[in-house]
């Protein structure tokens, strides 16, 4: 790891203020410090998870003023001012027990490491939809890797997701082709 | 392929589907996995004086190590120990198989990600500056790279006495009835060489946890593993302390599929907590963790098969050469499985010489991966069989249909097999799937097609190893039964598996149940893994519940003063006539702690045949039957559609049985499309999942899991574990998928677009 990380030995440390769930905090970072280093090193996030920290999986997704990104890839110094939410901070969130409640009861989950990035990815898609956005939530999880399930329940946790009630016609191919093959 | 005369063939089937899931999928488990709140390994930051350690991997595949300078680390801002070799007070080894992998490198390196030494700091940043500050210098080796001349190349372990200065580390060769003879006989013969790549696990939570020193002179492991009880063996000798004094708890794991069988950060954390008195983290990165982590072990094959006029299997040879990298960890075991599965042990053939060769070499290290090298045999022999009905000219699964075992008939090491489900009704229903009905199209770019292949899959370690288990049941005093196993939840469902099986057994309800897994301190059951933990738990619940149960029953009777005749377990207590009268707590209180414990260890069931049992007794069946799209301008593959029949008993958690089967599918889609950590001169190709690639949401296919249950009624075992089934057969359904669409048919993994485009040219031209 160090043939990728070339750090001074010494990284300057400097206090980063940002909105973490609602609250005002500040956090010491170092300059290379990342948005998920800082979440993880207080110990009380731990539903934003390492898994490639080059963005490619999104087991760190987290909402930056209420878009999906992974954490990974926002450096500490561009946190002043931001607002960041974790599935922590959601658990009161209607639009996250919706989505909560789709992966529980369509199983769309196993070990559950990946878990939490995928719910951030979706609660950030139906928002966006709320707003008036045409929204396909299947591209909402592009960059939500999961190695456990192959995506059978996610698919179908989805398509719950998308049915009347939460009106969108996001994956085309979801229920209706499953339910002809 | 076409349809088939189906009649009568499938008596029981049922599909697995969203509305399985919805009507039986158990909420318990999975809110504290969706809200962040369950705890993995890697979680534990908030241990009190915790440090974070990091581990310095090699930068060549192959040298001599002439100086590893440390002092310079030590003085480092916030170091609290460096270690090497000279600081591993016991065995500076480890290996499940053969102790052959140094804990730290003393005089020589294998592969690039062997470790040298390893830190403890206060934060991550200042251990891997001090890792860049550890000086290593090395005398480069001439790097063994390529698997098939690794024999005749100077050996890695040549100061192993153990393997007789080769680099050849087992050779091993199963024979049935005179091969020669048989080829002799064969109208057509089909001989092909087949390579699958070296796959890589991709758990989204890479190797890592803590190790937590007892201050004295003890380790407690809470890291990611999947064998706790043998864990504790290997870090004993390491750590050089007794057995007493480790101990390890497996967290909930954020995925393993065998590559955390082996250890993977518990040596370097063990030794610095006992070093710094102080509780260590370790957790790889993902670089590190492609680098120096456990992979699949790609085979490369040579298979000649051949059958009569009517298209029975005469004959069939085998020479596969396994690269089981810089140390053998779990490879010779892979081998034993990869050569049963090449026998082909769902068909009669009169003859067969089944050779395969595991060698060392430069490339990593491979060892345990869901399937186990059974899907890579797989593969080839059911490729093989197509091959033959081309040849012939009748339909894949009428070839098939010809030579399918039935359920009376031994198993292809001659052993006596248990059959879920006679072979011939798993083709007939997978013959019989709509994806057959849609045909082949080309729409001028896309062309698509359809495929099939069949795969067997054994329960359990196979081959006479030391295989057996064991669970404890006792009433906690918070008044839940509780149940206990050595097994590690890594995201298999087994904790729901359990739940409801219990839940069956007892009458109770989900909330009375309280599943404990994963202590060394509890009961030993053995590995997770062989698709052997539901097997176990069915064996050892079977056995235990009516003893526990009537000992809590006559307990109950005298607390409550009811003849005991009258009492029956219901939800939240004991009812009589049904009524409550006494609630499962009210019952613990009425005894002494453990007071109502009952143990049960089972041996794994094996043929009983003789002594030492050969190949797999409790067998599954899955045929996959896989739809694709070949892109004519770029080659690309898509998998829109997979169908499985699986034959492996009664469906106990159907959400766990559909997603083991839905996620191991995709997973071999992945091996068959897109993924291989080459190497080049030792050097792997990937550094992360920018560059290897699996499977995402939109690569995924649409999936129908269709069950055969009709496990005859005298099976003993009917429950069977379905972890590895599904990876069984989806890459040869693909390539037959992708000849029914193209005319290609590809034989070497993962399907390479460019090669595809040519071989299409190539076709084309000959048309």
């Amino acid at each position: 790891m160090s043939d990728h990380y070339p750090l001074p030995e010494t990284p300057a440390q400097q206090n980063i203020s940002f909105e973490l769930n609602g609250e005002a905090v500040t956090r010491s970072a170092s300059d290379a410090g990342t948005l998920l280093d800082i979440l993880r090193e207080s110990g009380q996030i731990t539903s934003a998870r390492p898994g490639c920290r080059v963005g490619r999986c999104g087991a760190c997704q987290v909402l930056l003023d209420g878009c999906a990104v992974p954490s990974c890839l926002v450096m500490a110094w561009q946190l002043p001012g931001r607002h960041v939410q974790t599935v922590e901070g959601l658990n009161k969130d209607p639009d996250f027990l919706a989505v909560r409640d789709a992966l529980a009861s369509e199983s769309a989950l196993q070990c559950g490491y990946c878990t939490p990035g995928f719910a951030v990815s979706l609660v950030a898609g139906i928002r966006q939809r709320r707003q008036g956005s045409k929204v396909d939530l299947t591209e909402c999880v592009a960059g939500n890797l999961c190695r456990c399930t192959g995506y059978g329940g996610l698919r179908r946790a989805i398509a719950r997701l998308a049915a009347p009630g939460c009106a969108d016609e996001a994956d085309g191919r979801s229920t209706s082709e499953q339910e002809k093959l | 392929m076409t349809s088939e005369n189906l009649q009568g063939a499938v008596r029981k089937l049922m599909t697995l589907d969203g509305n399985s899931v919805r009507n039986a999928t158990s909420k318990m488990d999975l809110a504290p996995r969706i809200e962040g709140g369950l705890a993995y390994a890697t979680d534990q930051r908030h241990l009190p004086g915790l440090l974070h350690g990091a581990i310095l991997r090699s930068t060549c595949a192959h040298a001599l190590i002439t100086r590893v300078d440390t002092s310079r680390a030590l003085n480092m801002p916030g170091v609290h120990a460096v270690i090497k070799a000279d600081d591993v007070p016991g065995l500076n080894r480890f290996g499940i198989v053969i102790r052959d992998q140094p804990v730290f490198c003393d005089d020589r390196v294998r592969y690039e990600g062997d470790a040298i030494a390893a830190v403890a700091a206060d934060t991550p940043e200042q251990a891997r500056a001090a890792l860049d500050a550890i000086e290593v210098d090395y005398q480069p080796l001439p790097v063994v790279s390529d698997a098939s001349l690794a024999e005749q190349q100077t050996a890695i372990h040549s100061s192993h006495e153990e393997h007789g200065g080769s680099n050849l580390l087992v050779r091993e060769t199963l024979e049935c009835g005179d091969i020669d003879d048989a080829l002799s006989r064969c109208t057509v013969i089909a001989e092909h060489h087949y390579q699958t790549p070296r796959q890589m696990h991709v758990f989204m939570e890479t190797e890592g946890g803590v190790a937590i020193p007892d201050g004295k002179g003890g380790v407690l492991f809470r890291v990611g593993c999947q064998s706790g009880h043998r864990d504790v063996e290997q870090l004993a000798d390491i750590l050089g302390v007794a057995r007493e004094k480790v101990a390890v708890e497996s967290m909930a794991t954020g995925g393993a599929f065998g590559g955390k069988d082996e250890l993977t950060v518990q040596p370097a954390a063990g030794l610095l907590a006992l070093k710094t008195g102080r509780p260590v983290m370790i957790h790889l990165d993902r670089f590190e963790s492609c680098r120096a982590g456990i992979k699949r072990h790609p085979v490369s094959v040579k298979m000649t098969t051949g059958c009569d006029a009517a298209g029975r299997l005469l004959a069939h040879k085998v020479e596969a050469v396994l690269d089981t990298g810089a140390y053998a960890s779990l490879g010779p075991a892979v081998l034993e499985n990869y050569l049963d599965h090449a026998t082909a042990p769902l068909y009669r053939i009169e003859a067969y010489r089944v050779s395969g060769r595991l060698v060392y070499t430069n490339n990593g290290v491979c060892g345990a991966f869901r399937g186990f090298g059974g899907n890579q045999a797989t593969f080839a022999v059911e490729s093989q069989l197509d091959e033959l009905a081309r040849g012939l000219g009748i339909e894949p699964a009428t070839l098939r249909r010809i030579n399918l075992r039935s359920p009376g008939d031994a198993g292809s090491r001659n052993q006596t097999v248990r059959w879920t489900a006679p072979p011939a009704d798993v083709l007939a229903a997978a013959v019989a799937s709509p994806l057959w009905s849609r045909g082949d199209t080309d729409n001028g770019r896309w062309l698509t097609g359809t495929g099939m292949a069949m795969g067997a899959q054994g329960n359990g370690l196979g081959d006479g190893l030391p295989d057996s288990g064991g669970g404890r049941i006792s009433l906690s005093p918070a008044g839940r039964i509780c149940v206990e196993f050595g097994f590690t939840d890594y995201g298999q469902n087994i904790v729901e598996s359990i739940t409801r099986s219990v839940c069956n057994g007892v009458g109770c309800r989900e909330a009375d149940v309280e599943v404990v897994l994963g202590s060394s301190r509890g009961p030993d059951s053995g590995p997770t893994s062989a698709s052997r933990s539901t097997v176990l738990v069915h064996g050892v619940l079977a056995s235990i519940l009516p003893r526990w149960m009537d000992a809590v029953r006559g307990h109950a009777a005298r607390v409550s003063g009811q003849p005991e005749k009258g009492l029956e377990f219901g939800p939240g207590g004991i009812f009589s006539d049904g009524r409550q009268v006494l609630s499962y707590r009210e019952l613990a209180e009425s005894t002494n702690p453990g007071g109502m414990t009952a143990n049960a260890s089972q041996d794994f069931p094996v043929a009983p045949d003789s002594e030492h049992p050969v190949g797999r007794y409790l067998q599954l069946q899955i045929a996959t039957v896989a739809r694709v799209e070949v892109d004519r301008i770029t080659g690309r593959v898509r998998v829109t559609d997979l169908h499985h029949v699986t034959a492996a008993g009664p469906v106990i958690y159907p959400p766990g049985y559909l997603g083991q089967i839905e996620g191991a599918a995709v997973m071999g889609q992945g091996m068959t499309l897109t993924e291989d950590m080459t190497a080049h001169e030792g050097r792997y190709q990937a550094d992360n999942l920018d560059q290897y690639l699996i499977p995402t949401f939109h690569d995924a296919p649409l999936q129908r899991v269709d069950v055969l249950d009709n496990t005859p009624e005298d099976d003993p075992y009917p429950v069977r574990g379905v972890g590895e089934l599904g990876i069984e057969a989806v890459a040869p359904a693909i390539t037959a998928a992708i000849e029914a669409a193209t005319g290609v048919r590809v034989r070497r993994l993962p399907v390479d677009p460019g090669d595809l485009l040519v071989a299409m040219a190539a076709q084309e031209q000959n048309l």
